[in-house]
């Protein structure tokens, strides 16, 4: 019986667009709130729990950049699950940009996120003679199925160096 | 004296302060949420895309907010949160002990926003390192109250 290949050692040719992963569901804890505020972003709605009520936001509320930053936590962990013995650095492709980026509802504690990831399109260029992109569209859902975060990100994939590309524009 | 969101002018353009990312700001955040090689470990990263340990792209997205609303503060900005980020370019790596600084475009606005009492002002922000390289690039959309909320800021 032939194995499956894990999807991190899977070169970039061999990733198909509509590919979905559910990354996981993350719940944000009132400490977990503050301790990121305190650091990343020092605004009472993120690091006062009582002074946040007075504010617009009616409470404490997580930075978007948390959410954006937990999303890459449960994007790794999932993606080493299904990469156990390959550690080999080289392999991880580094993230090149993002489009429409848009936060919908406030995450508050004790609110569970559940990260989806879907691919949407392989676009037919080569990064420095070795890696493809992978673009993907990535959704964070509430307990009550709100959406609460939707962005694309191009995420660069090693090409098989076995394969001569197809007259792709090398940049 | 407080600047609201009708107060921030198209046009406007200003230099955020400045902030210096040290090896272990950088280990503290890659363990958290981006446990990758190149972020924690030194041979690891030398050997990949990026030559060397750098910070992961999420730690440069939250600390280009801190830098921006730490300044806005300092103008008396009410800033609320970020609504969007419409596009976003990560264009250069962030190595041990970079200092980092942001220069803001003010594009214009609306009057409205999924926020009750708050304006969206568009801004285009470019944070660069010390030798005036540009690690990212990005239009984002900031939260700005509405100068009849004084409770806001």
């Amino acid at each position: 019986m032939q194995r499956k290949p894990y999807i991190r050692s899977r070169w970039w040719e061999d990733i198909p667009v509509g590919e979905f992963h559910v990354f996981g569901s993350h719940t944000f804890s009132e400490l977990e709130i503050i301790e990121f505020g305190e650091r990343y972003a020092p605004e009472i709605y993120h690091t006062d729990p009582v002074a946040a009520r007075d504010t617009l936001h009616r409470g404490l509320v997580a930075s978007g950049w948390h959410l954006t930053a937990t999303w890459m936590r449960l994007m790794v962990d999932y993606m080493e699950r299904f990469a156990r013995g390959v550690r080999d650095g080289r392999r991880n492709g580094a993230g090149m940009g993002l489009e429409d980026l848009e936060w919908f509802v406030p995450v508050r504690p004790g609110h569970t996120i559940t990260f989806t990831y879907e691919i949407t399109e392989k676009p037919e260029r080569v990064v420095r003679d070795r890696w493809g992109i992978i673009r993907s569209r990535n959704e964070a859902y509430n307990q009550y199925n709100e959406l609460v975060m939707r962005f694309n990100i191009d995420i660069l994939a090693e090409r098989n160096p076995g394969v001569e590309d197809g007259g792709a524009l090398a940049e | 004296m407080s600047r609201y969101w009708s107060d921030l002018q198209p046009g406007e353009t200003f230099a955020t302060g400045q902030l210096t990312l040290d090896r272990e700001a950088i280990l503290d955040f890659a363990a958290e949420f981006d446990p990758q090689p190149y972020h924690l470990d030194n041979a690891a990263a030398e050997d990949s895309i990026f030559g060397g340990l750098c910070a992961s792209g999420w730690q440069v997205t939250a600390l280009m907010m801190r830098l921006l609303t730490d300044t806005l503060h300092q103008q008396g900005v009410p800033v609320m949160g970020i609504d969007s980020v419409p596009s976003l370019r990560w264009k250069a790596p962030v190595f041990v002990d970079d200092t980092l600084q942001g220069k803001v475009t003010i594009r214009g606005g609306e009057n409205n926003s999924r926020q009750a009492g708050c304006g969206r002002t568009h801004m285009d922000i470019t944070v660069h390192n010390q030798d005036g390289r540009p690690v990212i690039e990005l239009n984002a959309v900031l939260l700005v109250a509405h100068g009849e909320h004084s409770d806001a800021a």
